[in-house]
């Protein structure tokens, strides 16, 4: 009898030791944290702001106006740990940033701070995923764009990342850039949102983050210039990272247009002539579907599927061209250039990788272009 | 007590494994960063051969433990006293992966709860298995665990495919050279399975014969897990975050994210690691306590584990306060005398004596 009962005693407090009952925390317990934002402070320090989101607002879009389905906190502190620590105290809630999508970075802390710092935390603290975008807040300040109400989704921060997501520009995870500023043959590429004033109806209009460009970052992340929106797809499809863009060329001696879709986004290094590593061809490939045409002419016609197709790879490699000598004058090497001179010459390679910055801007990059016309769209000639 | 080819293939590669999860690909890493994989690749080699050798060992002394054969080998002041050695080695292994455990779920998970109280649950299930049958048992759920433990390693290291990047480990060779490759294998290849286990354990196996082949295999399973393991972390991360990762592993499966939907699932393999050590320090424990038993003379082996596992638990205690012992990874003394000496050395003039002395009975 006695051996039964302590055996049922031992077995609960197994029970309940086991299964964490000590260090239990309940889901109304916790206080998701979908954005984050880093903001330069005075006296070396930075301020911390954490998107919070609000569970049961989150599903009820008609309610828009004076309830928001988020709240933004944010405190001073001598590192990120610490700051969060000071808003922790401040909340009901245990902090949890494993679904964290957005990290957002102001320009004037990229300008008055070491953005390096910041990575510790990310890679050492495993509460962290690195499967979030780390992105640039260009004019304001990081945190109002945690404030920002957007249109469609519940939250700023989950716009960004689906607006990325979905325009194929999916290699931007803070784990792709953390990796990329500790490579030699690298520098990373960030996109850069800016906070606009957008009339978005008759009525009233509201300030919203837009896709300004993307900055291209030294090895000490600094900000060395920023690509605008019609120059930075070709570059992010030039450092493989893109999946599929739009591009529009002037046809029929400028006189009309042509669109198209271009997907399966592909680039190739070589060397020329096999073995000269001071002379780079990076080859861009995708396939192409015409979906707009502003000329009367009938583009089933071989002939002009032809002369179209030649011409779309003259137009995309004059411009491509110059957003790499572009690229080049500021000094960062965002293609990754360094890291396929790095893999090929390796032995090369040890004699030029510090000061890679500066190297790099006499290297001479050709551009070449190999796109195919897959299709000119579901009719011949224009409608008449 | 006799356990089965089967059950011993398991054990084996259960307990190298875990050990290979944890802790040899930053150690290689950290010396020849995208090489690594040559160095793990090597070290895996190094490890089969050492597993060779001690299975050489073995044969020659079937019907004995390590304890009974180095007594007959070496006489029994010598004996006993190298065979001390090889109890140091097996107590200290149990408090690594016991201390690393408690360490890492104290971090990860269970932030408030007390280590003595994660120490006591796994020491108290170490035991229980003890207790119940020692070998056998820990046999059956090496058995049952194995299968599941096996495969959802291997499954987890191809969660990743959109993550990967082949390039990372470019250039081969050029960066490092052999002798960044050669350290990464020095300082890796101890940690990467425990071949003196084997000493031990052979002694119970049903059949010598198809024991020996399933600790072959079990040795070759876990040796490509571990460099396929290496490979992908440095897919994945490239080679100067994978040199800095304490528990890669647990890194990737963070990294994981399927269709933007099957996210963090690491809280499904930490369970997983859990059990895996279990399956290890309860193969020491008993092998300790067994041997002990041996050696002393006193028959009850089950007590003396007992005794073992409270030494253990304040040992560990004792560890987790006094930074510097518990960080005895990159010892010199360890990595480059007690280890070679463990894996290597003796079992290496075992071979040797017990060759001479077969060689002059016919």
């Amino acid at each position: 009898m006695m051996r039964t009962v302590f055996l049922a005693f031992f077995s609960v407090g197994l029970v309940l030791s086991t299964s964490g009952c000590t260090d239990f925390v309940e889901l109304n317990q916790l206080a998701f944290i979908i954005g984050t934002a880093i903001d330069y402070a005075e006296n070396g320090q930075i301020e911390v702001s954490q998107q919070i989101v609000i569970p049961s607002k989150k599903e009820d879009p008609s309610k828009r106006e004076g309830s928001s389905s988020f709240f933004v906190m944010s405190a001073k502190g001598k590192d990120v740990f610490q700051a969060t620590q000071k808003i922790q105290l401040r909340m009901s809630r245990k902090l949890m940033a494993n679904h964290r999508m957005i990290i957002a970075i102001s320009e004037e802390y990229f300008k008055k701070d070491d953005v390096r710092k910041l990575f510790d935390k990310l890679i050492r603290d495993p509460a962290n995923n690195l499967r979030d975008t780390i992105v640039m807040i260009k004019g304001g300040s990081a945190k109002e764009f945690l404030m920002l109400n957007h249109p469609i989704e519940p939250l700023s921060t989950i716009a960004v990342g689906k607006e990325l997501q979905i325009n194929g520009m999916r290699s931007f995870s803070s784990r792709q850039f953390v990796i990329e500023t500790l490579t030699k043959g690298a520098r990373p590429f960030m996109p850069v949102l800016q906070i606009e004033n957008v009339k978005l109806s008759k009525e009233h209009d509201s300030p919203v983050a837009e896709l300004h460009g993307f900055a291209v970052l030294d090895h000490h992340l600094k900000v060395k210039g920023i690509l605008g929106l019609p120059e930075a797809p070709g570059a992010i499809w030039m450092s493989g990272k893109g999946s599929s863009q739009g591009a529009t060329i002037p046809w029929n001696n400028n006189k009309d247009v042509v669109s198209f879709r271009l997907t399966r986004l592909q680039r190739q290094m070589t060397s020329a002539n096999g073995h000269d590593p001071k002379h780079m061809v990076l080859t861009v490939k995708a396939q192409a579907y015409l979906l707009e045409n502003t000329s009367q002419q009938d583009m089933s016609e071989v002939e002009n599927m032809m002369e179209l197709q030649k011409c779309l790879n003259k137009q995309i490699q004059k411009e491509l061209q110059s957003t790499i000598e572009k690229v080049q004058q500021w000094g960062p090497d965002v293609f990754g250039i360094g890291e396929y001179l790095h893999h090929n010459y390796p032995y090369w390679w040890k004699s030029q990788r510090d000061d890679w910055d500066d190297k790099f801007k006499r290297i001479e990059v050709t551009v070449k272009t190999d796109i195919i016309l897959r299709s000119i769209g579901v009719s011949g000639a224009p409608v008449k | 007590m006799k356990v089965s080819g089967y059950q011993i293939f398991w054990m084996i590669s259960i307990s190298s494994m875990i050990i290979f999860s944890y802790l040899p690909i930053k150690l290689a890493a950290e010396k020849s960063y995208q090489d690594s994989w040559i160095s793990i690749l090597l070290g895996g080699l190094i490890m089969m051969t050492i597993t060779w050798m001690v299975l050489r060992v073995c044969r020659q002394n079937m019907d004995k433990t390590l304890v009974g054969f180095m007594k007959d080998l070496l006489g029994t002041v010598l004996g006993k006293i190298i065979v001390a050695v090889y109890f140091l080695h097996w107590f200290m292994q149990m408090s690594l992966i016991a201390k690393g455990t408690a360490d890492f779920q104290n971090l990860v998970m269970l932030h408030n709860t007390p280590m003595i109280v994660i120490l006591s649950c796994m020491m108290f299930l170490a035991v229980y298995a003890l207790y119940k049958g020692g070998i056998t048992v820990i046999g059956r759920c090496a058995e049952i665990i194995g299968p599941f433990f096996v495969f959802m390693l291997y499954a987890q290291l191809f969660l990743n495919p959109q993550d990967m990047d082949i390039k990372r480990i470019l250039p081969i060779y050029a960066d490092s050279g052999w002798f960044s490759i050669l350290e990464g294998t020095l300082s890796s290849v101890n940690y990467m399975i425990d071949p003196s286990i084997i000493l031990m354990l052979f002694f119970f196996a049903e059949n010598k014969q198809t024991a020996s082949r399933a600790i072959l295999w079990g040795t070759a399973v876990s040796m490509l897990w571990g460099v396929i393991a290496t490979l992908v972390v440095l897919f994945v991360t490239g080679p100067s975050i994978a040199a800095e990762l304490v528990v890669p592993i647990y890194s990737l499966s963070k990294y994981v994210s399927i269709l933007n939907f099957v996210q963090n699932i690491d809280a499904i393999f930490i369970p997983l690691w859990i059990i895996g050590a279990f399956i290890k320090v309860a193969v020491c424990l008993f092998i300790l306590s067994y041997g002990l038993s041996e050696w002393t003379g006193f028959t009850n082996w089950k007590r003396i584990g007992c005794v073992i596992s409270v030494i253990w638990l304040a040992y560990v205690l004792y560890g987790s306060h006094n930074i510097r012992i518990s960080n005895t990874l990159r010892s010199t003394l360890l990595v480059s005398f007690f280890y070679p000496l463990v894996y290597i050395g003796i079992p290496l003039i075992l071979w040797f004596i017990g060759s001479i002395r077969k060689h002059w009975k016919t």
